[in-house]
């Protein structure tokens, strides 16, 4: 029985002595996901999967039972299983901690996929910047293929024919972006691909595919061992299970942890357990979730604050990937933005004239904003720039890059307004 | 360190299958493996000829990724993360340090060849920063006086490895 306050995800990380050790593994549990889930109808799976409400861990949060029902009733003999390990979020670690102390678990998660969807081939795109923990995860997958988990007849099962093999970035944020990682595997250049179609029903090489992060392939197997009900449990109304949560920035206790959803935000900033509060000895000013995609709260409205899918949407924030990187009251947060715009600016893949020349754009105006530069009508230009690069960007990143600038602007538009230099005469038309 | 060898290369691209799917891995293989850290001509055109690939997919796919380089690069690339989490906890002072000793700025080689320092985004090391990457490896918790030691222990060639 998993109670609640106890580490799933992170139970082995924290324990095994050689991660890639099989039957230390099994020692832990190792494997009883996947041999409850050959013991099961494929329908049954999907059951489960639906009542654990595990939302996808990579940052869209879309509900995964969902997500596996739409391949599984996807048309096509060839069904790829990709695992999305180019964890580039800025402040996010999380992945990296699975990857390198328990590979077997993701590995296990992508074999039961593989059983599920009768897939031959499944790939693990994982970060270039992760070069050593390609070569622990290649042990992981050797070691499982002696063992009996991979390869041909896995578990004695006739037709059970299953592999994986690692792709590796090369240094891309945009191809953490599902159809770009899939062109990434393909040898091409990582540029997203313009969807519909979905990638479930057109994905790699053109087949049914199924991509989820890494969290997630993690949490398949302890759903499958401990039934839906149970992983439901360990979270809240509207997403099952634990999360893992990379804390960073001015906060005393910088790190990995594992909380229930449902935890309350001040617990995890300030209880000795977790953040531990200022490592500045300043206030804590705003907090960035999710990524640099992610949207920022100030700390002073988020007192009632669950850490919850829920909990955050009220608050018009999201969990995004699980960073949480927390300024005090020294940043000012027109400074913390242009940084923000030039990670964008910089990662654009250039495919779409809006995000190109936009992030350039919204790079520019916020700077003149911290130079305190910016003229009269510059707020409106800012705000009608970050509408068009939302709504006419292809992909993901052009049309997540609004969401920090937004939100900081709507806690903290005196910062903003201090940019503007009132000596100057407004300019004139020129709105976009 | 010296260069790799022909067939050193060769070995690199059969040990990844000859397979178009992980060009990556080869590429990111041969680079970290020579001396001058990046891939030049000839071994695009062998790494294209083994894969089936033409030359320019071949540079399609050098000049898209940020780790992949297609000119010479110094002995050691520090590299620094210059995202939110690490520039505002210490992470500023990385650049600043770094042009006071090595008095070069950022993306040129010190006149002996020996160093280089840039900034490149997030390397998952967000709790550990201020951080430097030199190939895979991390620099952790830096200081300022920290860097000095790292600079003095490299110059020394305290670590071949890299
Ligand atoms: S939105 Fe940006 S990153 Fe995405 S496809 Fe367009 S240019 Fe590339
Ligand atoms: S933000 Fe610097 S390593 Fe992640």
């Amino acid at each position: 029985m998993i109670k609640r306050n106890q580490p799933v995800l992170l139970e082995r990380v924290n324990k095994m002595r050689q991660a890639t050790n099989v039957g230390e593994y099994q020692e832990y549990q190792g494997f009883s996901g996947l041999l409850k889930a050959i013991e099961m109808e494929k329908e049954a799976i999907l059951d489960e999967l639906d009542l654990a409400h595990l939302r996808g861990r990579g940052g869209a949060a879309f509900p995964l039972g969902k997500k596996w029902r739409h391949l599984y009733g996807a048309k096509g003999d060839t069904k790829y299983i990709v695992c999305n390990a180019d964890e580039g979020e800025p402040g996010t670690f999380k992945d990296k901690a699975l990857l390198k102390h328990d590979p077997l678990s993701v590995i296990e998660g992508m074999v039961i996929a593989g059983y599920l969807f009768s897939a031959k081939a499944g790939y693990i795109y994982m970060r270039g910047e992760y070069l050593g923990i390609q070569k622990i995860f290649q042990e992981a997958l050797d070691n499982a293929e002696k063992a009996g988990f991979l390869g041909e007849n896995i578990l004695g099962i006739p037709g059970f024919n299953y592999n994986i093999t690692i792709i590796s970035g090369a240094g891309a944020y945009v191809c953490g972006e599902n159809s770009a990682l899939l062109n990434s595997i393909e040898g091409k250049t990582g540029r997203p691909r313009v969807k519909p179609p979905h990638l479930a029903d057109v994905g790699l090489y053109l087949q049914p595919t199924l991509v989820n992060n890494v969290e997630s392939f993690a949490g398949i197997p302890v759903i499958l061992r401990e039934g839906g009900q149970a992983y439901r449990e360990l979270g809240t109304e509207d997403g099952g299970g634990t999360k893992l949560i990379c804390l960073s920035g001015h906060i005393k206790n910088r790190g990995l942890y594992e909380v229930n959803l449902g935890t309350s935000l001040q617990d995890i900033l300030y209880s000795e357990e977790y953040g531990g509060g200022s490592s500045t000895g300043r206030p804590l000013k705003f907090i960035h979730f999710g990524g640099q995609s992610g949207p920022i709260g100030a700390v002073q409205h988020l007192e009632d604050c669950i850490y919850s899918y829920e909990g955050l949407w009220d608050k018009n924030l999201s969990i995004g990937s699980g960073a949480i990187v927390v300024m005090d009251d020294q940043v000012s947060i027109v400074d913390y933005l242009v940084q923000v715009a030039a990670f964008f600016a910089h990662e654009s893949c250039g495919k779409c004239t809006p995000c190109r020349l936009g992030t350039t754009r919204i790079l520019e105006l916020l700077t003149k904003f911290n130079n305190q530069t910016a003229v009269v009508g510059d707020l409106e230009r800012l705000e009608k720039m970050l509408m068009h690069v939302t709504n006419l960007s292809a992909c993901g990143l052009g049309q997540s890059v609004a969401n920090p600038m937004k939100s900081g602007l709507a806690y903290f538009p005196e910062e903003f307004e201090a940019g503007i230099r009132e000596a100057v005469a407004p300019v004139k038309g020129g709105l976009w | 360190m010296s260069s790799l060898s022909l067939a050193e290369k060769e070995a690199i691209i059969l040990a990844n299958d000859s397979d178009p799917q992980r060009i990556l891995n080869m590429l990111i293989a041969i680079q970290y493996g020579s001396e001058e850290g990046y891939i030049d001509e000839e071994t695009a055109q062998l790494v294209g000829d083994h894969l089936h690939l033409s030359q320019a997919r071949v540079y399609e796919i050098l000049s898209f990724y940020a780790i992949l380089k297609t000119e010479p690069q110094a002995r050691y690339v520090l590299k620094i993360c210059n995202s939110t989490p690490c520039l505002f906890t210490g992470g500023a002072m990385l650049a600043e340090v770094l042009e006071t000793i090595l008095e070069v700025p950022a993306d040129e080689p010190t006149p002996d060849g020996l160093f280089m320092y840039h900034s490149i985004p997030c390397i998952g090391a967000c709790d550990q920063g201020p951080v430097i990457k030199i190939k895979d490896t991390v620099f952790a918790d830096l200081t300022e006086a920290k860097v000095y030691q790292l600079i003095d222990d490299l110059q020394r060639g305290c670590y071949q490895e890299l």
